[in-house]
């Protein structure tokens, strides 16, 4: 372990000095900085396994002469879990990267990106490691500021500049409730270490605890992206690179349901109220629903991924506010079947989140736009990337033979076993919101029928489209490792439940797999077998087989295949890709559906011909969903601090004596006081 | 130690510790921006002297080394610099003033007892010989922060600031027998830097507002 954990950092080391050594030269830079993150990220796959692996925590830790600083690092399940889960993107993102950076040569540093790529790699591995409250403050700070000098990457862009400011700013109002939720833990437990924080010197009080619980909901939220703290994500994950997008939205976000789960679980030791678990319920519910809602109005391929990674966060926090409800009620198999399913989702969602932002950065690759609209009949041109792309959108909807549906299928299942519920109020929350996640599930389908649809079938929409080309084979193998990823995580739970067993198992005290894995592992039954069972192995060996049936009684009853080429028939007219359908108008039908919620602004202005009013010589839609969190929430808030800055500006008049005045009035009103 | 008896000793640290009170007065009364300068000479050379009383009273050696430091860079190296600022900048005397001279002095005489007052319930508590001085020092320290407020050109703002050093310096000595060399050293290093970067900056501002008057710099406000 020792030798993994001092290989992964020096190989990430080596990644943040090497590349500004070769200045000028920078397919050389783009070698060695993806070149070494690919390697720590095989190291670090390795290391995240044995963490899962072994039987006790493995720690390390060296002192140092910073007060309350300790450089502690522990690996238990639940840290190497994350540890696997960074790793593994992270390798993605590197071989990705090789390809997708040339795009940028002679126009960003490449030696700043790649370094700050490694760096960033770094940050968050090292985030999911530390042991130490203060360590894991710094190295959290890190991988935001990293992160955010990644976003900028494309500063001469003012939208950018924008998206990384609203960034940053968001960021540190999350750090603001973090380190306000350890001050908490460090009162009572007098020092920053973890070990502390789990096991205080005295219990913490029932105001603080709760206080500790809603300040880490804020502060972790804002980073996970929930709702309202969700604003950031879809300006700043579509402005970085997109191998960046795919590590911030599949793997950054996630280290905000580590560190959640780090603090209901572990330091306040699973024991809270049941609303504790109805907020979060609450909240992934909300997110979940508005996510997908404003994904499917999104055109904007990469806005589009953004605002459904905040509908994916909504449901792990379903089944991990499931889980916290069981938890408070006793039901400790249930809790940890809740726990099950939401990470099961985290490593499901950071497989095939990646995935599809590698994808949208290869369509921006090849056609040069985020915009849906200019997309279309891309599959025959890039055939490749269609493919990885249509396995990560089945994947994300939740589709059979993808790992999608297993983990929202263990969701759903935690949230019906709330009939073994005390409180009535909770048996008929429960279902709700299994109810509301099943329109969610149903909503992504479509949203990502549209993704599919509108870049990838069809006719081109545009010259960009028209002109693309398949991307590098780099960009293309980094794709395929998270497409195997997504298709291997879902025929294999009997692999994934007992390793994900043995982090709940810590977190609640028992162990599920044994009751989980019905049949030797080939069905999946929460309850038992006869309530409620599914095999994704079966299941996926019956759809193939169905499908080569068909093909085979086509062969033998259908008789010889005449092949005819012709034209699609139109009705006479020529088709042309102005007779398909928009990627506005095909969620149209939803729009209207849900127009309370949406507050749609729709302008049509038409300019006639002179001759007649019957014939119009060109027409003017314009459509915009009205930003409600950021219109009422945000803007308000953010006037209020402009005008009391305007109003503290007299304080800044700019005049040395001034200050030096206001510095000797300070002293001398002390030192009175002192006396 | 023979050739005075403790209470002696005493006495004359208090002496030396006054007469830099007294130069601080006599700076704070001082237009003549060169004269400014020579009474800071004195003033470091007074501070030297009472500190190297304060070593041969208590046999505390680097105190004698952290004296003959100041005499090389306060009453040496910063007044040459200060003054090739003067010659540079061509300002002899300083005409405006943000308090003039006559309430400046009484607000100064009004620090000397604030200080006194401040530090009247400590001074009883320590038993160092030299005790009694860190009511003046402190009362040095904030006349020299009152003519960095008081005063409007750069130079005689940067002898401000050397002055609240000197009290610092005194205060160190009467309440602790002085700093760890080391501190000291870093100390006087700082001071240098500090003053030397003050030099080039007046003849920036020298250039770009034909001025040394610091409160031009307002403009710079967005």
């Amino acid at each position: 372990m020792t030798v993994l954990l001092v290989g992964l950092l020096a190989i990430y080391m080596a990644g943040i000095i090497l590349p500004p050594c070769f200045p000028g030269r920078p397919r050389i830079q783009n070698l060695v900085a993806h070149g070494l993150a690919t390697g720590a990220g095989l190291v670090g796959i390795v290391l995240g396994l044995a963490g899962l692996l072994v039987p006790e925590p493995w720690t390390v830790s060296a002192e140092s002469t910073i007060p309350f600083l300790s450089f502690a690092i522990r690996l238990d399940p639940l840290a190497s879990f994350f540890v696997l889960t960074i790793s593994l993107v992270g390798l993605a993102a590197s071989i990705f990267a090789l390809g997708y950076v040339t795009e940028f040569y002679g126009r960003s540093s490449i030696a700043a990106m790649g370094s700050l790529f490694n760096g960033f790699l770094l940050s968050m591995t090292l985030v999911v490691m530390a042991d130490n409250g203060f360590l894991f403050l710094i190295v959290w700070e890190l991988m935001a500021l990293l992160s955010y000098f990644l976003v900028v990457t494309e500063h001469e862009k003012a939208e950018v500049r924008y998206a990384g400011l609203f960034y940053l700013i968001m960021a540190h109002v999350g750090t603001a409730f973090i380190v306000l939720t350890f001050l908490i833990f460090f009162q009572e437990a007098g020092s920053f270490s973890f070990e502390a924080f789990r096991h205080p010197e005295q219990p913490l009080p029932e105001g603080m605890r709760t206080l500790a619980f809603l300040m880490a909901l804020v502060g972790f939220g804002a980073k996970a992206g929930i709702v309202p703290l969700h604003v950031w994500l879809p300006y700043a994950h579509p402005a970085a690179p997109s191998h960046i997008s795919a590590l911030m939205s599949g793997v950054m976000i996630k280290t905000a349901i580590y560190a959640l789960l780090r603090v209901y679980f572990d330091f306040l030791g699973g024991q809270f109220p049941w609303w504790w678990g109805f907020v979060v319920l609450l909240v992934g519910t909300t997110s979940a629903l508005l996510g997908v809602m404003y994904a499917l109005m999104e055109n904007d391929l990469k806005r589009l991924l953004a605002f459904s990674s905040v509908e994916n966060v909504g449901i792990i926090l379903l089944g991990i506010g499931a889980g916290m409800i069981f938890q408070s009620y006793g039901l400790k198999e249930f809790a940890a079947l809740g726990l099950l399913a939401g990470l099961y989702h985290t490593i499901n969602h950071a497989m095939f989140k990646g995935l599809l932002f590698m994808g949208a950065g290869s369509l921006l690759y090849a056609a040069h736009t985020r915009n849906m609209e200019e997309y279309g009949g891309l599959l025959r041109r890039m055939p490749w990337t269609g493919l990885f792309f249509l396995v990560g959108a089945v994947s994300i909807s939740a589709l059979p033979l993808a790992n999608g549906f297993v983990s929202e299928w263990l969701v759903f299942q935690t949230l019906f076993l709330s009939l073994k519920l005390p409180a009535l109020f909770l048996k008929l929350m429960l279902p709700i919101a299994a109810a509301l996640l099943a329109l969610t599930g149903v909503l992504a389908l479509v949203c990502f029928a549209k993704a599919f649809g509108m870049s990838f079938l069809a006719l081109p929409r545009s010259s960009h489209a028209r002109h693309a080309k398949e991307v590098p084979i780099a960009m293309r193998i980094g794709m395929g490792f998270l497409a195997v990823w997504c298709v291997g995580l879902g025929l294999a739970p009997m692999i994934v439940v007992p390793l994900l067993n043995r982090i709940t198992g810590p977190l609640t005290g028992v162990s599920i797999s044994d009751k989980v894995l019905a049949l030797d592992g080939w069905a999946l039954a929460p309850v038992n077998v006869q309530f409620s069972s599914i095999s994704p192995p079966m299941l996926a060996a019956m759809l193939i087989a169905c499908g080569l049936l068909g093909l085979f009684l086509a062969f033998m009853f259908g008789g010889r295949l005449v092949t005819r080429s012709h034209k699609t028939w139109g009705c006479g007219i020529n088709l042309s890709s102005r007779t398909e359908y928009t990627a506005t108008g095909f969620v149209q039908p939803i729009k209207r559906v849900f127009s309370t919620i949406y507050q749609p602004t729709v302008k049509l202005e038409t300019e006639f011909l002179e001759e007649s009013r019957y014939f119009a010589k060109r027409r003017r839609f314009e459509f915009h969903i009205e930003p409600v969190f950021q219109k009422y929430l945000y803007d308000p808030l953010v006037d209020f601090f402009v005008g009391m800055a305007d109003r503290l500006r007299i304080l800044q008049a700019g005049s040395l004596h001034l200050y030096l005045a206001y510095i000797f009035v300070t002293l001398v009103v002390l030192l009175l006081f002192a006396v | 130690m023979s050739l005075f008896s403790i209470d002696v000793g005493s006495q004359l640290v208090d002496l030396g510790s006054a007469l830099l009170l007294l130069t601080c007065f006599a700076i704070v009364a001082q237009r003549r921006l060169s004269a400014c300068v020579d009474l800071f000479v004195l003033q470091s050379v007074f501070l030297a002297l009472t500190a190297s009383l304060v070593a041969f009273l208590t046999g505390i050696h680097h105190i004698y080394v952290a004296a003959a430091l100041t005499i090389v860079v306060k009453a040496v190296i910063i007044p040459r610099i200060l003054k090739q600022v003067i010659e540079h900048v061509n300002v002899k005397r300083e005409l405006e003033m943000n308090v003039n001279v006559p309430t400046g002095l009484l607000i100064c005489g009004a620090l000397v007892i604030l200080a006194f007052f401040i530090t009247q319930p400590i001074i009883p508590l320590g038993f160092l010989l030299t005790r009694d001085s860190l009511a003046i020092a402190l009362a040095i320290v904030l006349i020299g922060f009152f003519m960095m407020i008081a005063r409007k050109k750069a130079v005689t703002q940067v002898i401000g600031f050397l002055v609240m050093e000197n009290g610092l310096f005194l205060g160190a000595t009467a309440a602790a027998y002085g700093m760890p060399l080391i501190v000291e050293l870093g100390v006087f290093f700082d001071l240098l830097v500090g003053t030397l970067i003050i030099g080039i900056y007046s003849h920036r501002l020298q250039d770009a507002f034909d001025s040394v008057d610091t409160s031009k710099l307002t403009t710079l406000k967005e």
